[in-house]
């Protein structure tokens, strides 16, 4: 059945395997069971891929619901066509680890800027992700 | 509670408490009826009331009927509160209850004074086989039909079509069999729920409060019943009742939660507001009903695609929705299980259309696309190249993944229904009245895409490209009209969404095309006539700032200065002149200037700085035009700023140049009488006259006597003066003292008086 042909509509993509990007910046991977009007997507066996460097781990999560105003991007997954070759699946521990590791330097650096620009008499407003206005 | 039936006074609490202490049924629940909470009047009353109360409280409750509903005694044995369904409920008590050593109950069941008589057995029983929907189900579906009293079939029967199976796992523990209720005597029938007791008991700790098929609670069951007597909890049941459970989350009847609208707002009046609706717009379309749903029930099953065993998580859940979809083992694979199901007892899956999967195979049947009538909004061509675009995708594909779809499980989450409604709803919002206003992008894309291809594929094949006019929302125009009554002041104003009340009634009032054009015109004309004086104005300043500026600048560029002063006085008086002749002032620009208050100080300012024939020119026009710059000057009263200047200029008239203004000044029949009665002209008159005096007094060889000129234009002014009402006589800004004499040489000695009188009276009484 030809739903809404020539427009981006999700209800073709319904049942089908999906990555998508959220806004806090998480990954999800799931099978996308039901949309609504505003793009809320209902994802069955979703798991939560974080990546670091090359390096990535899966975190099943079960069922989520993604309210639409917070998807970035939303894209299929070909089933038969399988990860990369480049990455590399590590366990959750790991990942995590790492993930935890790259905030700690992120941190790092960040207080190693501001020290160096407060030295100079400079300072940057710290940007509030939250306020988008 | 029937062993204080005879209590007629009112309990107290001494009472109360010895009770107590001899029964141990009677527990402190009660304090309620007999302890403080009890009001001082009868408590039969009371408890009617509250009976009733309770039982209007259960019904809305859906037949939950877990209110503190007490039933009466059991036969033969206790009396036990049974927790009921409203219809039971509505039971019969015998009011000739055997009193046993029953339980307090807080409160009679509703009814139980109402129906004076009826077997409180009979009631029991029916209630029993009726309510239960184990044993009405192995029953059958008039289970309690046959008895007397008119026990509306218990809510819970259309689940007896589903629940063959569930006999087996009823808490009621009835063993199975034909246990056809209308073959059993009562007694009979109690033995039987008796004996079930025992080992019922532990599974009714865990199925008070829900049936294994995850319903609400429909009834307690009578294997509870017959518990009554031997637990404290269950005399406390009895007495008080089973509290309220929260309401089962669990949809009953398998039905979708969808149906469970939130309640209705308080809408906005119809008037000129959405249509209200019982189904708030966000919700999903329901499910099927129940009885469609036993058909789906059975039907999907077959339906189904197989999957392979093992397919899909299993949970407990799930395993109960197996056991109760074990009717449908008539599968047609035969595969290992029923159909998963996600979510515990959530039916939904299988009340799906026919699997996507089948679109697979189906998609190459289909040659042309499916024209639904919502998408028309999309131009045709669109239409057309995305269904072949889709087709084209959909036959190499539609062989693997229909079978990757006909195994997944979980598919078909979303019916058909709901994937319609939210096309439906996108198709909605593409809706336009102006849709190259909407969506011009699109529109053009579409213009460019369908050149191309006719450009393409011209001669090849004449494809119709008709332009299809895809249907425009007309735009409708809700105008509210308020409510009003007939001789009522003001209007009821009913407020919506749509029309938010109306704070200012306002009237427009429309003017017509031509009074807008004479009142543009005038407000033209006026600015142009601003625009000029200000013009004029800049360039004055200009000219009285040069004598400052000249003092400033060095030698050299004096010259340059002196030359600059003018052109600037040339220029004013150039904008005040008449086109041809140099030295007669423009009438009608004068006018026109001095029609605007800043015009005439403009004037007065300017007339110093002209040379002395532009200046004596402008007093000439002046004069000329006096009565109109009388008339135009009522409001501002601005005129009389011209003496001084006037003054000045006349004081440096020449003879001819005095009479002629004389002469202007006098101008056309009646103009001095005009002239007489506005300040500013009397006051010039006066300013001339005396000037030609003193002309005459101090210069002999003056010319004015030289023509008669004078003399008569003296004379006339002598004649008006002395004709003129003292009322109308304006008064002047002063009087010149030497008029007198002037006047001697012309009137004898009576008018010279009156003249006198006149010009007395007129300076001395204003």
């Amino acid at each position: 059945m030809n739903y809404m042909p020539g427009t981006a509509s999700l209800i073709d993509d319904i049942d089908k395997k999906h990555l998508v990007l959220l806004r806090d910046g998480r990954t999800l991977i799931g099978f996308l069971r039901s949309i609504d009007q505003f793009a809320n997507l209902v994802f069955h066996q979703t798991v939560e891929r974080i990546h670091v460097g090359k390096k990535f781990g899966d975190i099943p999560r079960g069922i989520f619901i993604v309210r639409g105003e917070n998807v970035v991007l939303l894209g299929e997954i070909d089933i038969d066509k399988l990860c990369d070759h480049i990455l590399q699946q590590v366990s959750i521990e790991e990942i995590l680890e790492e993930q935890r590791l790259q905030q700690q330097a992120k941190q790092k650096t960040e207080k190693a800027k501001v020290t160096a620009l407060k030295d100079r008499g400079l300072s940057i407003p710290k940007a509030d992700n939250l306020d988008e206005y | 509670m029937f062993r204080f039936q005879s209590l007629d006074e009112d309990c107290t609490l001494e009472k109360e408490e010895g009770l107590v202490e001899e029964e141990d049924e009677i527990d402190q629940f009660n304090d309620d009826t007999f302890g403080d909470g009890a009001i001082d009047d009868d408590w039969q009353e009371e408890h009617k009331r509250l009976a009733e109360l309770e039982e209007r409280k259960n019904e809305g409750l859906g037949g939950l009927g877990l209110g503190g509903l007490g039933m009466g005694g059991m036969g033969g044995g206790d009396a036990s509160t049974v927790q009921l369904p409203p219809p039971a409920s509505r039971v019969p008590h015998p009011s000739s209850l055997p009193p046993p050593h029953h339980s307090l109950s807080s409160m009679p069941p509703p009814g139980l004074e109402d129906r004076g008589g009826g077997d409180l057995a009979e009631s029991l029983a029916m209630l029993i086989l009726g309510a239960d929907p184990a044993i009405a189900s192995v029953g059958g579906p008039t289970g309690p039909g046959d008895r007397s009293t008119g026990l509306p079939p218990p809510p819970s029967m259309p689940q007896q079509h589903q629940l063959p199976p569930h006999q087996q796992l009823t808490p009621s523990g009835l063993p199975p069999g034909p246990l056809h209720p209308s073959l059993l005597s009562y007694q009979q029938h109690q033995h039987l729920l008796r004996r079930g007791g025992p080992p019922m008991q532990q599974m009714n700790s865990h199925n008070i409060w829900e049936n294994n098929m995850g319903f609400g609670p429909v009834s307690v069951t009578p294997g509870l019943v017959t518990q009554m007597e031997d637990s404290p909890l269950m005399s406390i049941i009895k007495e008080v009742g089973l509290p309220n459970r929260p309401p089962p989350v669990m949809s009953e009847d398998g039905r979708d939660l969808s149906e469970r609208a939130p309640p209705p707002r308080s809408s906005s009046p119809v008037i000129g507001s959405p249509p209200v609706r019982a189904v708030p717009i966000g919700t999903p379309p329901k499910q099927p009903m129940s009885h469609a749903m036993n058909h789906h029930q059975q039907n999907s099953p077959l339906c189904r695609p197989p999957f392979p065993a093992g397919v899909g998580p299993v949970l407990s859940q799930i395993q109960r929705a197996q056991m109760l979809n074990s009717q449908v083992a008539g599968f047609p694979r035969g595969c290992q299980g029923p159909p998963l199901l996600p979510g515990g007892g959530g039916f939904r899956p299988f009340f799906g259309q026919p699997p996507p999967h089948r679109m697979g195979p189906h998609h190459n049947h289909v040659p042309c696309p499916i024209i639904r009538h919502n998408t028309t909004h999309l131009h045709p061509q669109h239409r057309r190249m995305l269904t072949q675009r889709m087709q084209s995708r959909g036959g190499e594909r539609g062989g693997r993944v229909g079978d990757w779809r006909s195994r997944d499980p979980y598919s078909n989450l979303m019916t058909q229904r709901e994937k319609e409604w939210v096309a439906k709803i996108q198709m909605m919002q593409l809706q336009s009245t102006d849709p190259y206003l909407d969506d011009y992008y699109y529109q053009n894309y579409f213009e460019k895409m369908e050149k191309r291809q006719e450009r393409d594929r011209d001669g090849v094949r004449k494809e119709h490209t008709t332009k299809l006019i895809t249907p425009q929302v007309a735009k409708l125009e809700h105008t509210y009209r308020p409510v009003q009554f007939a001789g009522s002041l003001g209007k009821l104003t009913v407020s919506s969404v749509n029309n938010p009340r109306k704070m200012i009634d306002t009237v427009v009032t429309s003017r017509t095309d031509d009074e807008e054009k004479r009142e543009k015109q005038v407000w033209n004309k006026r600015r142009q006539i601003l625009y000029t004086v200000e013009k004029m104005y800049s360039l004055l300043l200009e000219v009285q700032d040069f004598e400052k500026r000249f003092m400033q600048t060095p030698e050299e560029q004096r010259e340059a200065l002196l030359e600059q002063h003018k052109t600037h006085t040339l220029q004013l008086y150039a904008s005040l002149r008449e086109k041809e002749w140099d030295d007669r002032v423009s009438d009608e620009q004068c006018l026109l200037i001095m029609s605007v208050r800043k015009g005439k100080r403009l004037i007065s300012r300017l007339i110093p700085f002209l040379p002395p024939l532009q200046a004596a020119a402008v007093v000439m026009g002046i004069a000329r035009n006096l009565p109109a710059l009388a008339k135009k000057d009522k409001q501002d009263q601005a005129l009389c700023w011209l003496v001084e200047p006037v003054a000045v200029v006349i004081s440096s008239l020449s003879s001819a140049a005095l009479t002629d203004l004389l002469q202007e000044l006098q101008g056309s029949e009646g103009q001095l009488s005009k002239v007489l009665q506005n300040k500013f002209g009397v006051t010039l008159l006066y300013l001339i006259l005396s000037e030609g005096e003193r002309m005459q007094s101090s210069d002999l060889n003056c010319q004015l006597m030289d023509d008669n000129r004078w003399t008569e234009l003296v004379f006339s002014v002598t004649r008006e003066l002395l004709n003129v009402p003292p009322s109308s006589l304006s008064p002047p800004l002063f009087t010149p003292p030497n008029l007198l004499s002037l006047f001697s040489r012309y009137v004898d000695r009576q008018r010279l008086e009156l003249l006198q009188e006149k010009l007395q009276i007129s300076s001395l009484s204003r």
